[in-house]
């Protein structure tokens, strides 16, 4: 994971990335929009960094653009194309999404909305001993229709049995591991940028709006939530960066579960500070806060993530000091 | 000398050595036990040359990057060899008296106060100057060859086992706030100090009401310049918050892998237990993270400023989730028990309530960061 792109092509890329997102709203369309961008190429040379600048302006701009197959797919060593969707985990899970019962393998996890277009999906399947990658027929993969709290987002719930021979063994080099912590990662940024825009809504809005005669901004409740907002993004901001120097899955799985909590939050401080109007369908930041709801439940939630690293912990008897000076 | 090698060679050297400085105390120690032991901890290691290491060679120092301080202090507060509180008054006050003292002041106090043979002390906070310290009072006068400094400090840590001070004191008018502040440094036995310890909460004399009463301080004394000691006090802020997080961010990762031990051992394997676990964790490493950017930034030449109360909030937010965890998950041994192990819980969940106190509270913090780094403009 070496750092291969210098600061200034990747301030590029992501002004590349965001304007496509912002041209492409529906899924299919951004896409088609990133991979003509050369996003799979990125990915392939530097998938770390390729995966944290896209995920940023995932979350900044609200697209609904569906990279997560991409990554996932990448890490489990699969091929990256437009026409391949992924099986993830149900939500708050990491585990993967599918179990051989016999001659039965039961799929109970979310998919993209990739899966309209996608002629085969990767899915892990858990058989006792580990989790292997297989390809099966996107075909055999039927999704139920809903709405859910953020209808413009990419993900839905997929729940279905499937013959154990319609899946094809993947002889992959990637590991179900390594998948999760390519998503822990790549969702940590996701959450980030859409919690920087949540607090820059939040905080003009704080400096524009007057009563009893002043800015509220100049209330100091209302800046101390902001505060605390900045100070909850930093502190996983530099988790998430740390993950681009160290693969290790404890690290990414953390930065995954401070995101989150950081971007809840924000929410949360953010909707309060804008008051009235931040509870309309009128002002955009209803968007952003149902999409940190799935967001934050993809791959481990913040909620569900600090028992699974408290485990792992007790586990090995002590706590790991991850990063060096 | 590159840190990867660096910290071989000091693990090595620890490990060699460590029978040699264990403290010979159990638990905690009394005050003057930790304070001995932690004086030779550190002789051993400046005379080993780790000590000398990221210290300039004007104060008889190795060179090399501050990061070899923060690795230093790592792994002595990670085997727990030395309590990181006195050692926090070298980190945060000697880079700036290098920075700003006479050049022959420096050359000879600071070497025995970086080897541990002189323990210093800092006197800045006041019983009417606590989060406002611009505006401190004990006043400073100039007078042949030097000052007389006359008024009184709050909150001074250490002074009893304390050869020198830091002191801030008022040279403008009273009304001047931070342009009439200048830095002496003063020694602790000058006729005219006097200081009466006060006791913590948590059973310790960790600092001291301090009298100062017409005490002269040479010219050569001066840190910095007349009327500039705010701008000092403001140097020492990114030493206080780099090199000292670091250390003090060890010694809680060694306290959380002690409760990640006991309670492993214990077989409590409950949702509770491990999601509380996690999250002091989570909160940990964050802090981790967070101050290693800024290590290497500090390492880097670069000037630290405000951003630094960030680093400050996460540490302050680490230290009162971890031990908040350890009183919840160790079930009563905090507030009954009185065994070594216990005491040590104890002693360190009441310290953690200093946290969000000392050096600018949570709320000044936050204040800062609203103010500075989200410029939300003046508060009303």
């Amino acid at each position: 994971m070496s750092e291969l792109i210098e600061a200034d092509d990747l301030a590029l890329l992501a002004t590349g990335f965001e304007a496509a997102m912002a041209e492409a709203p529906a899924p299919g369309e951004a896409d088609q929009a990133l991979f003509d961008l050369g996003w799979a190429e990125l990915l392939d040379a530097a998938s770390s960094q390729g995966s944290a600048t896209a995920f940023s302006a995932l979350g900044k701009t609200n697209s609904a653009a569906c990279l997560l197959d991409d990554v996932v797919a990448q890490a489990l060593g699969t091929a990256v194309s437009p026409d391949t969707c992924v099986v993830f985990p149900s939500p708050h899970q990491a585990t993967a999404p599918a179990q051989r019962r016999g001659d039965t393998v039961v799929i109970d996890g979310l998919v993209s909305a990739r899966l309209e277009r996608a002629n085969t999906a990767a899915l892990a399947v858990e058989n006792g001993d580990g989790a292997v990658a297989t390809a099966v027929d996107a075909a055999l993969l039927h999704v139920t229709a809903a709405k859910g709290v953020d209808p413009g987002h990419a993900y839905r719930r997929l729940s279905v049995e499937i013959a154990a021979d319609a899946l094809t063994p993947l002889a992959t080099s990637g590991t179900w591991e390594a998948a999760v912590a390519a998503a822990h990662s790549a969702l940590a940024h996701q959450l980030l940028g859409g919690a920087r825009w949540m607090l820059a809504e939040a905080r003009q809005h704080a400096i524009d709006r007057v009563q009893f005669g002043r800015a509220v901004a100049s209330f100091q409740a209302i800046r101390h939530k902001l505060a605390e907002s900045l100070v909850l993004i930093e502190g996983a901001e530099s988790v998430a960066q740390g993950c681009l120097h160290d693969p290790d899955p404890l690290l990414a799985a953390l930065a995954k579960s401070l995101a989150g909590q950081a971007a809840l939050t924000t929410a949360t401080h953010a909707q309060q500070v804008l008051a009235g109007i931040g509870f309309t369908a009128e002002h955009q930041f209803h968007r952003w806060m149902k999409r940190t709801l799935v967001i934050d439940t993809l791959f481990g939630s913040a909620s569900s993530l600090p028992i699974e690293i408290g485990n792992r912990l007790l586990s090995q008897d002590s706590a790991p000091r991850l990063i060096q000076l | 000398m590159d840190t990867a090698t660096f910290r071989r060679e000091l693990e090595a050297w620890l490990d060699a050595n460590t029978q040699e400085l264990t403290p010979p105390y159990e638990g905690a120690g009394t005050m003057d036990e930790q304070l001995a032991h932690y004086s030779h901890v550190k002789r051993a290691l400046y005379d080993a040359d780790f000590g000398r290491y990221g210290w300039p060679e004007s104060v008889n120092g190795l060179g090399g990057s501050p990061l070899l301080r923060a690795i230093v202090g790592e792994e002595i507060n990670l085997r727990g060899l030395a309590d990181p509180s006195p050692w926090t008054m070298i980190e945060v006050l000697a880079p700036t008296v290098i920075d700003f003292a006479r050049p022959e002041i420096a050359a000879s106090l600071v070497p025995p106060f970086i080897r541990g043979d002189e323990m210093w002390c800092q006197g800045f906070s006041e019983p009417d100057a606590g989060s406002d310290l611009a505006s401190i009072s004990c006043r400073a006068d100039k007078t042949d060859g030097g000052w007389v400094v006359s008024g009184q400090k709050i909150w001074t840590s250490f002074i009893q086992y304390a050869q020198r001070c830091v002191l801030l004191v008022r040279t403008g008018e009273p009304g001047s706030a931070h342009r009439g502040i200048t830095a002496l440094l003063v020694d602790v036995d000058s006729p005219g100090v006097s200081y009466s310890p006060i006791e913590t909460m948590h059973g310790r004399h960790d600092f001291a009401e301090v009298h100062y009463d017409e005490v002269f301080v040479p010219d050569e004394r001066l840190i910095g310049e007349e009327d500039g000691g705010w701008q000092v006090a403001m140097d020492i802020l990114p030493y206080e918050r780099s090199t000292t997080f670091w250390h003090r961010g060890a010694l809680l990762h060694r306290r959380f892998s002690d409760l990640v031990a006991q309670m492993a051992a214990s077989g409590d394997r409950s949702d509770t237990a491990a999601k509380a676990l996690g999250q002091a964790f989570q909160s940990l490493v964050a802090f981790r993270c967070r101050s290693r950017d800024t290590q290497h930034r500090l390492a880097g030449g670069q000037q630290l400023g405000v951003e630094t109360s960030i680093d400050k909030i996460l540490i302050t937010s680490a230290e009162l989730e971890l031990f908040e965890a350890a009183r919840d998950l160790l079930g009563g041994v905090v507030e009954f028990d009185d065994d070594l192990d216990a005491a040590m819980w104890r002693t360190d969940y009441l310290y953690s309530k200093a946290a969000p106190i000392y050096g600018g509270t949570a709320e000044i913090q936050r204040n800062i960061v609203a103010r500075r780094l989200l410029d939300l403009g003046p508060e009303s």
